[in-house]
């Protein structure tokens, strides 16, 4: 049996970097494994070259519940004590995103990684350390749950702006980006592969290996949809000829 | 007395040209009086309306005194060749024996074309000046005042019909509202005139009432086409 942790990654600013490197410093339109990953290493307060192998074999999947909107920084910054300028950058962040992110294994290590999360060891940020999350992540655990379940379960955590935005929408279908169950090789037809999978943190020689994501949707309720209001009759014009009851000329 | 109906034909340029100015609209029609003079001082009574049903059947509805000539606005407006093979053009009706028929009690359905003002004064001891109504509460409330001298009375709406919880009382809609504005020459300024047309029924309650309101109008800008009250039986 397994059970899943739930975590809502909201804040202004998230930056989940898959391929960024040296100064372009990009995001991917979620958070990534890796990410997550190490926010709950984090959390658990393990060292940078700690092994990560506990971690890394968790089912991880997300769940886009409001897209937000991509912006991109150019940043200019000079050495706090030698006044150098440091090497100009640019740096994309996601801007009012909301996800849930799900992690699934076996019970007792998902229990301590919901407690370890409550009371973390180091601060929880949303892919990079300017990003803190706004709201708690609010985790919760569910008991012998998959991951899909979970995530089709969980109640839509966008902001309310955005629920109202769509209040014309009784449901909405939001997009799911998960690792397959089964084996399902790297490269298969329909799947998309990120080198999101942590292989090793250590600051010297961090490593990723590919990982498999297969993206699906699952339909949720919105919770500020509107009921259309009754409709009304219009008051039509009556035809008017009043040349009928007159005799002609 | 004789009302008339003449239809445009809003393909041609002059009908457009006459339609969207009632300074030329009101030449038009006054000129189809060959009895009354430019220059007579007290002229006869005469009131007109455009009632425009859809976008290609637009009438011209005339109450006056005397028999009206229109082969002018035939000419320019209308469909000449169809007016050559016997029929007139437009169609003139008696109007006296159907208002001494009319009766208290009777119920008609009624379309008026008017300009609904009130004279509001805006600052303390200043003259008063005259005002639209622009909503159609109000709009159904100038009406609703003049019932009464008018000679009528706007039937009541039965209660599950009404579509607001106040205001509407009375079987009568308010449609077309439109604004013209327009310079006149040897006047300072522009005139601006609120025109509205009211749809609905009414009982009668005081014959001769109405029909001096049916043929010498209601309210301002007669002669821009506001004013003339039509009944017509009820569907």
């Amino acid at each position: 049996m397994s059970s899943v942790l739930t975590l809502r990654l909201a804040g202004p600013l998230q930056a989940w970097g898959v391929s960024a490197r040296f100064t372009r410093r990009t995001t991917e339109t979620a958070p990534t494994k890796s990410g997550v990953i190490g926010l709950l290493a984090a959390a658990q307060g393990l060292a940078r070259e700690a092994d990560l192998s506990a971690l890394a074999v968790l089912r991880f999947a997300v769940r886009v519940d409001q897209p937000g909107r991509r912006i991109r920084d150019f940043q200019t910054a000079h050495h706090l004590d030698t006044g150098d300028s440091m090497p100009l950058s640019e740096r994309f962040y996601l801007a009012d995103a909301v996800f849930v992110a799900a992690v699934q294994g076996e019970p007792g290590l998902i229990a301590d990684l919901f407690e370890a999360v409550r009371a973390p060891a180091y601060l929880p940020y949303l892919g990079r350390r300017s990003c803190p999350p706004s709201p708690p992540v609010e985790p919760a655990v569910q008991h012998d749950a998959l991951l899909d379940q979970a995530l089709a379960g969980e109640p839509w955590r966008a902001a309310e702006w955005y629920q109202h935005k769509r209040r014309d929408e009784a449901t909405v279908s939001l997009s799911v980006l998960s690792e397959p169950g089964g084996d399902v090789p790297v490269g298969a037809t329909g799947a998309d592969s990120w080198r999101d999978q942590p292989l090793s943190f250590d600051p010297r020689h961090r490593r990723h290996a590919l990982r498999t994501v297969v993206t699906s949707t699952v339909t949720v309720a919105n919770p500020c949809a509107r009921t259309p209001p009754p409709t009304r009759p219009r008051p039509t014009v009556p035809a008017h000829d009043p040349t009928g009851p007159l005799e002609g000329v | 007395m004789y009302l008339t109906r003449f239809r445009f034909n809003t393909a041609r340029s002059d009908a457009r040209r006459l339609l969207s100015s009632p300074q030329s609209m009101h030449a038009a029609v006054m000129s189809s009086f060959p009895q009354i003079l430019p220059t007579a001082a007290p002229a006869p009574r005469v009131l007109w309306r455009t009632d425009r049903n859809a976008s290609a059947e637009v009438l011209l509805f005339l109450v006056g005194p005397f028999r009206p000539d229109l082969t002018h606005l035939v000419e320019q407006a209308g469909w000449p060749a169809a007016a050559a093979s016997g029929t007139p053009g437009w169609q003139t009706f008696h109007y006296a024996p159907f208002l001494d028929r009319l009766d208290k009690g009777g119920t008609w359905g009624f379309r008026l074309t008017a300009n609904p003002v009130h004279s509001v004064r805006n600052v303390d001891g200043a003259p008063t000046k005259r005002t639209a109504h622009l909503t159609p509460r109000h709009q159904v409330q100038w009406l609703l005042q003049r019932q009464e001298a008018g000679g009528f009375k706007v039937l009541p709406k039965p209660e599950d019909k009404q579509l607001t919880d106040h205001g509407d009382e009375h079987q009568v809609i308010v449609t077309d509202q439109r604004g013209m504005d327009f310079g006149k020459q040897g006047a300072k300024g522009r005139v601006t005139i609120k025109a509205v047309t009211y749809d609905g029924r009414l009982e009668v309650t005081d014959p001769d009432a109405l029909r001096s309101l049916l043929t010498s109008g209601l309210g301002k800008a007669k002669a821009y086409g506001c004013g003339l009250m039509t009944l017509a039986p009820l569907g």
